[in-house]
């Protein structure tokens, strides 16, 4: 193992202020020109629980957070017993001498600091930011620089706390873990932001979501932003009412977005086969959480796979794709909200609470965005289902002095029910032409990721990429990724030299989905399928050993 | 489609049904819209499955034919999607009270901008006469051979206290008022919500007993509670506007004068957008 990262876990009582804590720590390292990875481990609950951010940090590129960190600040007692086996050789940790007995580690009365000022309850979760500055060697200007920048308010009482647990904590490990500025600040974003964004800047005109679990910050980023983006936002009763909104904006002409997880998606699907039938373009984002049914609301795991490709009653072109990093999330936003409208079709972006929660450096191409333009309706009589060669009819919005009918019945060519077997095979035969005509277009883009060229061949998709690719980082190990971006249309075409090999399929679900889908679909056999279903992402390090092992 | 607002397709509801009566008002009721400065081509409807729902295809209107019980979505976010729309959405009373009596309760509450014309027959006539979230105690029907176990929900009662800005009742053997009503209901801004008595002569023939009981009502009530007084009389069926208030539309409320539709945006314009959140971080 090439240990090159620095990571810092911070974990206490949710209320604490250990997000904040986690991602002060984040833009302190982002600031200093370093890529970033911040995972945020928070239990379903508002108040008390164990919550932890780790953040690991390198001077290259980097695609996961580290289990075993150089710097843990346990705000109590728990965190401490959580997080003593995760300190890394040569790493140290530093709790909260109030909340436990005198133990290993870097002991500091951070509640009886906290008391001389007032709410210490709120105000303990700042111990992480100067604790953090003094283990780095900022000098305390530059600590109180990152207090100020950070937490913004309550600045006279912040400093002078943040200040004592400094000098404390300083006259220990002061300056233990120098790290080097990198080459540029670039920003942070979570996937859940990039998602957005890369919506938006594809043209997005509405969002509409129930809170679901690990795709509501979609919501809450939308809804903060939404005048200056110049989109509108709006929460209704269910998830049924979300979809069956959308689409009916959709039918209004407005780019509209919904977003949830699985438990919302299995209620959207009445919904979405209608947008089948009705050909009316919607992008969904899916953002994946331990099943079945409720499971664990706020840990990760890839087990919707088949549900994304196989949602909705009847059959109608859907396309599927996942993002393997924060930066291919807003990519990929835009390149389904596009095709969703070029062809009419619903496009889900599947993904997954690691890749929605995480937040990492990133840069985003927005001049590259794939920007939504449908084909529309030039002039003369419409037939809002005129079957046409490639099966896309075109597109007309009311107000018309054309009659424009979107319908959920199978339907002639202008909209009408019908019931007759030559309209009915007419209209399947022009969906099913869409099929064909999806697939083609999709040929042409970016379907599938290669890293590598050498060594054992691996498969990974979603956010899994990023923890196979930092963990060949970590382990030396030289290999060749291959991560379909596209899993509906799958992209059987550029995965033909593969066929027959063996190779290692990297997973977060327990019945091995995604191992099955590349049996099924382009033959290929997994001679090792390597799988984690706890609700936690892989660590680097741990995977590398399975890696090794399987190789 | 034809100027008369017609189409071609075939008319299949049952002789002497109600829903020719609520076709016929709608089609008045553009006219008189026409008249008054709302062009046909703003109006869209929106339908959910059933009886009443064949109306979509008799109408040469635009609009969208939706499931069964989610109409009242569709219909809100088309004008979601674009506010300039009048959005006239026909429901059954299974699809409003019962599959969507959520989205129902909410477009009240949330006052969107919509009209919502329930055919209200008190039973599943499409589905061979099962019994409805409208039909009577003791009602008979393929589900219920015994007689309906449950309590019928008064809707003028539900949308009143959801908080529907323009509740109004209307019967199919008042066809003129019923027009009336559904003019009143477009023009006026925020949740209109009308519940036409619609006998199904198949399943639930009950014209003769409200050719009784239904009165036409002169005037809507002054406060809420004498509203729902009216709403909850059942000796006589007052037909009219029983309620209507002003109170912000949520298109309104949500975003003022902004039109999604209108409001999109060239790609440069929203690149400069995503641009300047990408640097706001």
């Amino acid at each position: 193992m090439s240990r090159d990262a620095f990571t810092y876990i911070v974990g206490g009582k949710a209320g604490e202020g250990v997000k904040k804590a986690g991602s002060t720590a984040a833009n302190l390292f982002a600031a200093m020109g370093r890529h970033v990875f911040q995972m945020d481990d928070y239990p379903s609950l508002i108040r008390g629980g164990h919550n932890f951010v780790a953040v690991s940090t390198a001077t290259r590129e980097i695609t996961s957070h580290y289990m075993k960190a150089d710097l843990v600040v346990a705000l109590d007692k728990r965190s401490y017993d959580a997080h003593r086996e995760d300190v890394a050789k040569g790493g140290v940790v530093v709790y909260n001498s109030d909340a436990q007995e005198e133990t290993e580690g870097v002991g500091i009365p951070m509640t009886a600091v906290a008391k001389e000022y007032p709410r210490p309850e709120l105000r303990v979760g700042v111990s992480g930011a100067a604790a953090l500055s003094a283990a780095i060697g900022l000098d305390k200007d530059e600590m109180a620089d990152l207090i100020t920048k950070e937490y913004k308010r309550d600045l006279e009482n912040n400093i002078p706390f943040a200040t004592a647990i400094y000098e404390a904590v300083a006259e220990k490990i002061g300056g233990r873990f120098p790290l080097e500025k990198g080459d540029r600040e670039r920003p942070m974003f979570t996937g859940n932001t990039a998602i957005a964004l890369g919506a938006v800047a594809a043209g997005l005109d509405v969002y509409l979501a129930y809170p679901m679990t690990p795709a509501t910050t979609i919501l809450h980023y939308l809804a903060k932003n939404e005048r200056e983006l110049g989109i509108v936002t709006m929460q209704p009763e269910s998830e049924i009412a979300a979809a069956n909104m959308a689409i009916g904006a959709a039918a209004a002409g407005a780019r509209a977005m919904v977003g949830t997880s699985g438990g919302g998606l299995a209620l959207m699907e009445e919904a979405l086969s209608l947008a089948g039938m009705a050909e009316v373009p919607l992008l969904v984002v899916l953002s994946s959480r331990p099943g079945p049914s409720t499971g664990v609301p706020t840990y990760t795991e890839q087990a919707d796979l088949k549900m994304a490709l196989g949602q909705g009653h009847g059959e109608f072109p859907q396309i599927v794709a996942s993002p393997g990093t924060v930066g291919e999330a807003f990519d990929l936003a835009a390149e389904l909200m596009s095709l969703a409208w070029t062809f009419q079709v619903q496009t889900i972006l599947l993904t997954e609470k690691h890749l929605s929660e995480s937040r990492m450096t990133v840069e985003f191409d927005v001049d590259g965005a794939a920007w939504a333009e449908p084909r529309m309706h030039d002039g003369g009589p419409y037939k809002r289902y005129a079957d046409t060669a490639d099966g896309v009819s075109p597109l007309l919005f009311p107000p018309s002095s054309e009659t424009v009918k979107f319908t959920s019945y199978e339907h002639d060519e202008l909209g009408i029910t019908t019931e007759e077997a030559a309209d009915i095979t007419l209209m399947h035969d022009k969906r099913n032409r869409k099929f064909a005509t999806v697939e083609e277009h999709v040929r042409g883009l970016r379907t599938v990721n290669r890293f590598g060229s050498s060594g054992p061949l691996i498969f990974a998709y979603g956010s899994t990429t990023m923890s196979v690719l930092e963990a060949l980082r970590v382990g030396g190990i030289e290999a060749t990724v291959v991560q379909p971006v596209y899993l509906d249309p799958f992209p059987v075409w550029e995965l033909e030299e593969y066929r027959d090999m063996s190779p290692i399929v990297i997973e977060q679900s327990a019945a091995g989905q995604f191992a099955r889908l590349l049996a099924e679909k382009a033959r290929i056999d997994a001679a090792t399928v390597i799988k984690r279903y706890d609700g936690r992402a892989f660590e680097p390090e741990e995977l590398a050993e399975e890696i090794r092992r399987a190789a | 489609m034809t100027d008369d607002l017609g189409t071609y397709a075939e008319n299949t509801w049952c002789p002497g049904c109600g829903n020719f009566a609520i076709l016929n008002a709608v089609k008045s009721a553009v006219g008189s819209l026409e008249a008054k400065g709302v062009g046909r081509e703003r109006i869209v409807m929106t339908a959910g499955i059933g009886c009443h729902a064949k109306i979509f295809d008799y109408l040469g209107l635009s609009g969208f034919y939706s499931l069964h019980g989610r109409s009242m979505a569709t219909a809100q976010g088309l004008k979601l999607g674009n506010p300039d729309l009048k959005v006239l959405g026909f429901c059954g009373d299974g699809d409003a009270f019962g599959e969507g009596l959520a989205h129902m309760m909410y477009a009240a509450k949330r006052n969107s901008d919509i009209t919502i014309v329930v055919h209200d027959n008190g039973v599943y006539a499409l589905t061979t006469g099962q019994r409805g979230p409208t039909s009577a105690r003791g009602y008979k029907g393929p589900s219920t051979p015994r007689g309906n176990t449950e309590d019928p929900f008064n809707p003028l009662v539900l949308m009143l206290e959801a908080g529907a800005t323009f509740v109004a009742r209307g019967y199919v053997g008042m066809v003129k008022e019923l027009a009336d009503l559904m003019v009143a209901a477009v023009e006026h801004e925020g949740f209109s919500f009308i519940q036409v008595l619609q006998p199904s002569v198949t399943f639930s023939n009950r014209y003769a007993e409200y050719n009784e009981t239904v009165v036409p009502l002169e005037q809507p009530a002054a406060s809420f509670d004498e509203a729902l007084a009216l709403a909850r009389k059942t000796e006589t069926l007052p037909a009219g506007i029983l309620y209507r208030i002003e109170k912000p539309s949520n298109e309104r409320a949500l975003y003022g004068d902004w039109n999604p539709v209108a409001n999109h945006p060239t790609r440069d314009e929203r690149l400069a957008k995503v641009k300047a959140a990408v640097g706001r971080g």
